[in-house]
């Protein structure tokens, strides 16, 4: 298990991803059928790096790859549900990215020990372990908000322009994508918000970080689009397509607040 | 001809297609000799019991045609079944005999002679003029062979050929674009604005995805009324046209007004009262009844001319699989032909092979009464069996030359299938 690294289940996604436009462009369906293979050994290949390696998800590094873990399963889940829908197109590239940009930001080193292995002797040492997986959590609900959206959008776009029904880019419905978008975002944002005020808990007992690091403002940031796309969506009826817009917004914001936030102080 | 006799089976099929569609003949032509159930009914038992015909009538709103199997010429029946001068109707007749009349039904099951190209609905149409000739007794050994084929080979060439990929009608076209912004349908109201004949297929096909409610809406309220009780709607009056407009999720528009009855800022007004996105808003009224330039993406709004235009799209697309559609008949049309023949030849080597075995036999007791006594067991069956040798030897020459014939697919295999009972008397 030890010679398996981040390239082994880089590529076979980037192989996947390859696999499902050449599907796209010729419509075999016998490559759709590869591409599932390909994605699958890679989560295989994925999940017994995290297993053997249990990677510290205080460094972005592994926070990347738990993510891309979790967005693999959606693939997959959704390519064998959806099977006609050009699924993969959409969230392989994803998967990749969020891996190459673990990759830049470089392993965690030896020395590093994951989440559970260090020592919780006192029970407000629980803190920062529930601060970062409540935010883990958010995350994955704002990248599938952020996929639907991106879907939402080329749909929305197909039906501006007139397209064929059945032709070019085979997507879900534009209510069912604004459907997948608004449960992502319910989801997202109480975990956000718990895990903002788990993240302020630690603050308050930090001598390094105060409440103007730019990365807690990041993430205020961040929680204040996500209030405004709600009250948005709910309280003023904001069309499909700007909720779309938003919560695009609101992951770039989130990848900002990502790169920004550097391992917490103390912790190596 | 005794219907479904020998002659008919190791002879010549004798089938004739003849007819008109709308290629070739006008409507107004075509609706004349059309039958309707009860004269179907009569035409097929005329023609079998009658005029000993094996029958089968086609009769659609695209073509009148009969496939005959039989002696005679059955050309000028449809004109004189419906009284009609013969010598005006038979300048609109297709004939197509034998081979010709086997690929033209191949054709027209497997859609490659429809309107639409493509479409399903002729293959049903084919079943049941078939099935209503089995009920009235009116087919025989051809059309019981080639009617069946015919059904597989339009099935082959829908599954081998995209000639009936994705759909080529209005209505569906519309569903098809609905089924693009929405996922489910039971939480969902139509709103059907006007009675105009053109939306009565659409909204037909709108009600077949069970929509919550159907709202009905027209100038005059007892015409909204009636279409209302025909879709199992609700009429609402003209006046609150719109109020239930910000409440629809799905508007199909058909009115006859000479002007558009929904302006951009009429529909501007109705937006911003509206709670659900987005909106689909079918307007196929010529002229239409939306300003175009509502159509922003989330109100979704289609014109007739959108949905033609997916309808020419579908067609140009199965336009490209003819020619793959063309070679399937030609090679089903062939195996056809030399199915028959393989079964029409069955009989004929059947009987010339008893005829020879019941002579040799004949001559075989002849030789060993008048050697009575001379010969041993083992002498016996040592003539026997030459004489066996000798008549296989004799035979095998022409049944392979009729095999051969057959499995060509020529039709001279007829020709020699007759030279060889004239040969042998086998009559």
């Amino acid at each position: 298990m030890n010679r398996i690294t981040i390239v082994c289940f880089l590529a076979s996604y980037g192989l996947a991803f390859a696999l499902e436009l050449l599907q796209f462009w010729s419509g075999r369906a016998s490559l759709r059928f590869l591409a599932w293979l390909a994605a699958a050994a890679g989560l295989l290949a994925h999940t017994l790096y995290l297993y053997s390696r249990v990677p510290p998800l205080i460094w972005q590094f592994s926070w990347m790859l738990f993510v891309a873990w979790v967005l693999a399963v959606f693939y997959l889940c959704g390519a064998i549900h959806y099977r006609r829908l050009n699924w993969g197109i959409f969230v392989l590239p994803l998967i990749v990215g969020l891996l190459g940009l673990g990759l830049l930001f470089g392993q965690p080193p030896e020395t590093a020990r994951g989440l559970w292995q260090e020592d919780l002797h006192e029970l407000h040492q629980l803190w920062r372990p529930v601060h970062v997986v409540l935010i883990l959590l958010a995350t994955v609900g704002v990248c599938v908000g952020f996929l639907a959206s991106l879907m939402y959008l080329i749909q929305a776009h197909r039906l501006r322009t007139k397209a064929p029904p059945g032709q070019g880019l085979k997507l879900l419905s534009l209510e069912r994508l604004e459907a997948m978008n608004r449960r992502a975002l319910l989801l997202a944002f109480p975990l956000l918000t718990a895990g903002m005020i788990a993240g302020m808990v630690l603050i308050a007992r930090s001598e390094s970080v105060g409440w103007t690091d730019p990365r807690v403002l990041g993430t205020m940031v961040l929680w204040i689009v996500f209030a405004l796309l709600l009250f948005l969506r709910f309280a003023q009826h904001l069309r499909g397509r700007q909720v779309a817009f938003l919560t695009i917004v609101a992951f770039l914001l989130l990848l900002v607040c990502v790169v920004l936030a550097h391992p917490i102080p103390g912790v190596e | 001809m005794t219907r479904g006799g020998c002659r008919g089976l190791i002879g010549s099929m004798n089938l004739l297609a003849i007819g008109c569609s709308y290629r070739t003949t006008p409507v107004e032509v075509r609706e004349r000799l059309a039958f309707s159930d009860e004269q179907l009914g009569r035409a097929l038992e005329q023609l079998s019991r009658q005029l000993g015909f094996e029958a089968v009538l086609l009769s659609t709103c695209n073509r009148v045609e009969l496939y005959a199997a039989g002696d005679g010429d059955p050309t000028d029946y449809m004109a004189d079944f419906h009284a009609l001068p013969r010598q005006e109707i038979r300048q609109h007749l297709y004939v197509h005999r034998g081979e010709a009349a086997i690929r033209h039904l191949f054709r027209v099951a497997a859609s490659l002679d429809s309107l639409v190209l493509g479409e399903a609905q002729i293959n049903g149409q084919v079943k049941k003029a078939y099935e209503r000739a089995l009920l009235h007794g009116s087919t025989g050994p051809v059309l019981n062979a080639l009617f069946p084929h015919a059904r597989q080979v339009a099935k082959r060439v829908r599954t081998e050929t995209g000639i009936s990929q994705g759909h080529a009608s209005i209505s569906s076209a519309a569903v098809d674009y609905v089924k693009e912004v929405f996922d489910h349908f039971e939480d969902k109201t139509v709103l059907v604005i006007g009675a105009g004949k053109m939306g009565t297929l659409t909204l037909k096909a709108l009600r077949g995805l069970k929509p919550r409610r159907i709202w009905v809406t027209n100038r005059s309220p007892e015409r909204a009324l009636a279409i209302a009780q025909e879709c199992r709607g609700e009429a609402i009056l003209w006046e609150r046209l719109d109020e239930v407009m910000a409440k629809a999720d799905i508007v199909l528009s058909t009115t006859g007004a000479p002007q558009p009855i929904m302006t951009r800022e009429r529909y501007a007004r109705i937006s911003a009262r509206r709670t659900r996105w987005p909106v689909v808003i079918l307007d196929i009224a010529v002229p239409r009844d939306f300003d175009p330039r509502i159509h922003d993406g989330e109100t979704v709004l289609l014109n007739i001319d959108d949905l033609k235009s997916v309808q020419e799209r579908t067609l140009e697309r199965r336009r490209a699989h003819l020619i793959p559609a063309e070679q399937i008949i030609e090679q089903e049309t062939r195996r056809f032909i030399k199915d028959w023949a393989r079964r029409g030849n069955g009989p004929v080597i059947e009987r010339l092979t008893r005829e020879f075995e019941a002579r040799r036999k004949e001559i075989v007791g002849k030789l060993f009464s008048r050697l009575n006594g001379k010969l041993d067991a083992a002498d016996r069956q040592y003539i026997d069996k030459a004489f066996s040798l000798f008549q296989n030897q004799l035979l095998h020459g022409p049944i392979s030359a009729l095999k051969e014939e057959s499995t060509s697919g020529k039709e001279q295999s007829h020709t020699l299938l007759e030279a060889l009972r004239k040969l042998f008397r086998l009559e």
